[in-house]
């Protein structure tokens, strides 16, 4: 039992807005009151729900892969050395599994969405994901360029592709379902890529990315799933690839989608010399359509690792910084491709990229439906969210910031031009109460009666990088995981999986298929419930989508003075 | 660049194996993954396929390749080398070519061929990794197949030894940052191969005690390494009583993985199986001795000082 | 300045990591600070006096007696004084050094002088593989400074340095100049096998023949004036490079072709 007094709560769940209200904690949940237990003197202090991170690659293959490849990162980056209790790992670019976990918790995150996961090494995510202490963890599972599902897609078996999907999402043990750059993944299997909505996929007669992802988006409804679609959209980080993604959303009215890390989706221009930002347009259309959340995807200035199921983007950026590369092609499902990578101030492309991506969260202005993310690693590390934070609450900073960017590259984005500054519950809102809600899982991102008590506790300081880098106390469950600095606690986390409703018949039509098509036995592919520690199945409404996101009432306002930051 | 055996399987028409002798060291290969397999884009099988076989001498797996390529011993740096050039369309001194026992026709009718396949792969064994060059023989290869994307799809994959020699890559990676050659000394991982790895830690004697699992040096390392874990308190896991268990100071006999114990393996393309076990075993898996030996360990006083930092920057 | 000595009393039963002994470190300590810093005896945290005697203070010249082919590090990123060793060393002699001398009369482990940026190195006897190279993964290895080992060295001798010297009197393993990238070798007794190999830029002077990668073009014989450049620089520390073209002639060769690269190997011949 533990009772928090004192606090400036930040709840934007429950509309609270700075009010100085008492926290009770009793079974790892909020409760009306608790009598005994410890008490923590939050006075003068901020308080947050716990952080909630929409799209991250923490856990399987690919990052694994990624570890493998840069051995000097590990060896200028933190080290978190072996206490009684706790287990030795590594930060940097790709942390280990248990750094991963201290180093989310130790900045306030305390879920997070594995955002790409094959079913064939689902296995090995969970196992990883097993390794992340602290955290509770969502996964999405790759559908988009599974060829049994396009397959069914290109001979109009729309009700056994939806049996499929349901059937895969419970074998691999996920919670949602990811679509990379459907249709591309399948045809970069023979080097060539599909960047355009109506472009024929190489293999395949009539189906193009459009149908897959329409069909796709369809299914997650009718299948009920709590999170929508989970969309890495077609022609990511081509210059012009607006259209493209304009052309996604049209094609997505009337259906929910998320759609992940939108800043490398946005650009204008035709080639590499004339690209420019495009958010302006992005946002305009976005602000007007609510079927739709986005996570930013921004990047920041620095050394990076890139790695995503998206190989022929891979192959591109090996080919124009002729650095190391690695590629993992899964059989029949999908591939990734992996590369280090260092964004500069002084290079055109990437100082857009850097503008883009704090231009969407500043031109979206409905904070229930942008989230704060990196695509970790892929535009910076999870880490470095506080440098965001901080470039989103103050305009000055964005305008020294500014300054390390060329005359050229100031003239292709917008940003000089925006003076919007976050407010605390702003942020609390893109951090966790807006990507808990996407993600629909509703014991999150709330400090109400019932949630689950993942509590971030920050000392108010003028330094806001500083003040979300290091919270004073950080619990998870209700236990005290991080208090002043120090790794306090490691229990192991949970894992939200759901089970949608299929025709069990559609085991005897898979069987052959896989026999066909992959190397392992049928009864082998399916991830064993036992493989997961403390796996929670949440609920699915056959044939009934959840509400579309929730959109933002007018912010209440903020009961205290505050800090002016 | 790789890939899983399934892709493999489904499109690769183009399949090289290069100091590996699958038709004897893993038998089912040709025919459950790679060579015999019938699929969507290569609907026949076998003829849609050109395999070549690169190796010092003539092994039963020469009989499945299309080609038969005999290179000198100690040679497979120089001809990988010589065909990344060829690739580049760069001069090759001919008079040092023939010391690798090819000539220049053949290792341009080997990129020629590489350069119009829709989807090579290549395998490569211990006659490549573990022969004079080892880690970049290793490097060559896979440097090659990088740059064949500059044409092609291109993937190159290892052919493991015995055991779960990946899975313990593969977690070591993921709890590390680093698949071997690790030291815990400072109480987090460094990494340097020929320095931490285990064969040149016991060649030179930098260590007084081993624990041994899954794993049989006493076979297969140098004798200098065989006499260091003789010296020192060395400690087995085995199922069965081996070289090194015979040597050792305590051997702890463990039930078999995958067959009395259950687990997960990783296969050499790193997908994971699980291992279900069909049999009871009187004796405790590798597992549970493991973490017994922890609990007791942790019962002593620690070895890191309590006043110590908790993180540290490395520089 | 008189020199702080270190002794060695206790041989270390594995390896003992002492990045400490620096000129850096010691310049600013008393006698006991320099007694009491931590060395790692395996995962053992150690007073440097549980293995040496130690006299003097406040000096950045430094003595050490013994045989210390188990001590790791030392000299690590030292960027003044002299580190002088009487004896054999162990790994990473002078790794990540910015600048100052260290002189080694034994022999020395792996890794002398890996990505260094500045400095003078000199071991008398043999020396391990990696000389001036880069860690694994890394991309860069030596950025500057000198190296110079009297006796033979092991495999990948200047992996991917990007300048400065090194020297090597005895016979060199193989991947001498591996993926170098700029900066000088000068093999006195040779090399065996694929010595340039994948070399970007930089180059390689052999005294003896040396077999070469196929992946390398003959193109002519000379006697180039930057050789006597080199040739003064090396003659302070014993080292004489031949160049009178009534001597002989160096054959130079280009490559790694496979690269492309645009690195040169000279080896002499003597007329």
């Amino acid at each position: 039992m533990i009772r928090i007094t004192g606090g400036k709560i930040f709840d934007p769940a429950n509309g609270i807005n700075g009010q100085v209200r008492d926290l009770c904690i009793d079974g790892g949940k909020f409760v009306s009151s608790v009598i005994g237990g410890r008490t923590i003197d939050a006075a003068g202090m901020i308080i947050f729900p716990g952080g909630v991170d929409v799209h991250t690659h923490v856990a399987g293959g690919s990052i694994n892969f990624a570890r493998a490849m840069t051995p000097e990162d590990h060896r200028r980056t933190t080290a978190f050395i072996r206490t009684q209790s706790r287990r030795s790992g590594l930060g940097g670019m790709a942390p280990t599994t248990f750094a991963t976990g201290y180093l989310y918790a130790g900045m306030g995150w305390t879920t997070v969405n594995e955002a790409a996961v094959p079913v064939l090494s689902a296995r090995h995510t969970h196992e990883e994901m097993r390794d992340i202490p602290i955290l509770d963890k969502t996964s999405c599972v790759l559908m988009a360029n599974n060829e049994i599902f396009l397959d069914l897609l290109e001979a109009g078996e729309f009700e056994r592709a939806k049996d499929v999907i349901a059937w895969h999402v419970w074998a691999a043990k996920a919670y949602g379902v990811k679509a990379v750059n459907p249709g591309g993944v399948a045809a970069w299997k023979w080097g060539k890529d599909a960047k355009q909505l109506t472009d024929p996929i190489e293999g395949y007669n009539s189906i193009t990315p459009g149908t897959i992802i329409g069909r796709l988006a369809q299914i997650i409804d009718e299948l009920g799933l709590p999170h929508p679609m989970h969309l890495h959209c077609n022609n990511l980080g081509a210059p012009g690839n607006v259209w493209t993604t304009l052309e996604t959303m049209k094609l997505l009215e009337g259906r929910r989608a998320h759609i992940a890390h939108l800043q490398y989706h946005a650009y204008g221009g035709d080639d590499w010399d004339t690209m420019r930002s495009a958010s302006a347009e992005v946002a305009e259309y976005f602000n007007t359509h609510t079927n739709m959340t986005t996570d930013a995807g921004a990047v920041l200035f620095g050394d990076t690792v890139t790695i995503t199921a998206d190989g022929p983007w891979q192959h591109l950026l090996y080919k124009l910084t002729g650095r190391k590369w690695g590629n993992l092609d899964v059989e029949n499902e999908t591939g990734c491709g992996i590369v280090p990578y260092t964004y500069r101030p002084s290079n055109l492309v990437n100082s857009i990229q850097w503008a883009v991506g704090l231009e969407l969260l500043l031109l979206i202005n409905d904070p229930w439906r942008i989230f704060l993310s990196t695509d970790h690693p892929n535009g910076a590390c999870f880490w470095r969210y506080p440098e965001i934070i901080q470039l989103l609450m103050s305009y000055d900073f964005r305008k020294d910031c500014m300054t390390k960017l060329s005359p050229i590259a100031r003239e292709r984005i917008t940003l000089p031009d925006i003076d919007r500054e976050y407010t605390l519950y702003e942020i609390a809102t893109i951090t966790s109460a807006g990507p808990a809600r996407a993600l629909g899982l509703t014991q999150k991102g709330s400090l109400g009666i019932g949630a689950d008590a993942d509590v971030v506790i920050y000392e108010e300081e003028k330094d806001i990088a500083k003040m979300f880098s290091h919270p004073r106390y950080v619990l998870k469950g209700g236990e005290v995981v991080i208090e002043d600095g120090d790794i306090r606690a490691t229990p192991e986390g949970r894992e939200f999986i759901v089970k949608p409703s299929f025709d069990p018949e559609i085991e005897s039509f898979l069987k052959p298929k896989f026999e066909d098509v992959y190397t392992m036995s049928f009864e082998n592919y399916p991830v064993e419930m036992e493989r997961l520690e403390h796996a929670d199945i949440r609920e699915c409404i056959n044939g009934q989508a959840p509400s579309p996101p929730r959109t933002a009432e007018k912010e209440p306002d903020r009961a205290d003075e505050g800090v002016e930051f | 660049m790789t890939c899983t055996l399934g892709e493999v399987k489904n499109r690769a028409d183009f399949i090289v194996y290069w100091g590996g002798n699958p038709a004897e060291c893993h038998p089912r290969h040709f025919t459950k993954y790679t060579l015999m397999q019938k699929s969507k884009f290569l609907p026949r099988g076998r003829k849609d396929r050109t395999m070549i076989l690169v190796d010092i001498r003539e092994t039963k797996s020469g009989g499945a390749a299309d080609i038969f390529l005999q290179i000198r011993p100690g040679k497979d740096f120089e001809v990988l080398t010589i065909l990344r050039a060829i690739l580049k369309g760069q001069h090759v001194n001919s008079s040092i070519v023939a010391e690798t026992g090819l000539t220049l026709e053949q290792m341009t009718d080997f990129i020629d061929r590489a350069k119009k396949a829709r989807f090579g792969c290549m395998f490569f064994g211990m006659g490549l990794s573990m022969t004079r060059g080892k880690h970049m023989n290793s490097a060559a290869l896979l440097t090659l197949a990088a740059e064949l994307n500059a044409f092609t799809k291109f993937v190159a994959m290892p052919m493991r030894g015995h055991g779960n020699v990946t899975g313990a890559d593969v977690i070591m990676r993921w709890q590390t940052g680093f698949p071997f050659g690790i030291t815990f000394n400072r109480g987090y991982p460094r990494y340097n191969p020929g320095e931490f790895s285990t064969v040149d830690v016991l060649v030179r004697g930098d260590t007084d005690a081993a624990l041994i699992l899954g794993a049989d040096p006493g076979a297969t390392m140098p004798q200098p390494a065989i006499d260091h874990l003789a010296r020192i308190p060395t400690i087995v896991l085995d199922p069965k009583v081996t070289h090194t268990s015979r040597l050792a100071r305590v051997h702890i006999t463990t039930s078999v993985a995958g067959i009395s114990a259950p687990g997960t393996a990783y296969r050499m393309d790193e997908i994971p199986l699980p291992l279900k076990p069909a049999l009871k075993s009187p004796y405790p898996t590798d597992e549970e001795v493991v973490r017994r030996i922890n609990e007791a360990v942790a019962r002593k006083p620690h070895w890191m000082p309590a006043d110590g930092p908790m993180t540290i920057m490395q520089h | 300045m008189s020199p702080i000595t270190l002794t060695l009393k206790e041989r270390p039963k594995v390896p003992l990591e002492a990045e400490t002994v620096t000129p850096d470190a010691f310049v600013t300590m008393s006698n006991e600070q320099i007694r009491s810093s931590l060395v790692y005896h395996g995962k053992r945290h150690c007073r440097l006096d549980d293995f040496f005697e130690v006299t003097g203070e406040f000096s950045d010249l430094i003595e050490m007696h013994g045989d210390l082919h188990r001590v790791k590090l030392l000299g690590k990123s030292m960027s003044r004084g002299q580190l002088k060793v009487y004896g054999s060393v162990g790994m990473h002699l002078g790794a990540d050094m910015r600048g100052g001398r260290i002189e080694v009369t034994g022999d020395a482990g792996d890794w002398i002088g890996a990505e260094m940026s500045n400095g003078f190195i000199h071991v008398h006897g043999n020396a391990g593989g990696q000389i001036g190279a880069a860690y694994r993964g890394s991309l860069r290895g030596m950025k500057n400074g000198t190296i110079i080992v009297g006796g033979t060295a092991g495999l990948e001798v200047g992996m991917r340095m990007r300048r400065g010297t090194i020297v090597v009197g005895g016979k060199v393993r193989d991947f001498c100049g591996l993926q170098m990238k700029g900066g000088t070798i000068v093999l006195m007794s040779g090399a065996e096998l694929r010595t340039g190999a994948w070399m970007v830029r930089g180059t390689i002077l052999s005294l003896q023949p040396l077999p070469l990668m196929p992946t390398f073009a003959s193109s002519g014989h000379y006697n180039p004036s930057f050789i006597d450049l080199y040739a003064q620089e090396l003659l302070p520390h014993g080292i004489s490079l031949p160049n009178h073209a009534s001597a002989g002639s160096w054959s130079r060769h280009c490559g790694d072709s496979s690269i492309p690269g645009k690195g040169e190997i000279l080896i002499w011949n003597p007329a």
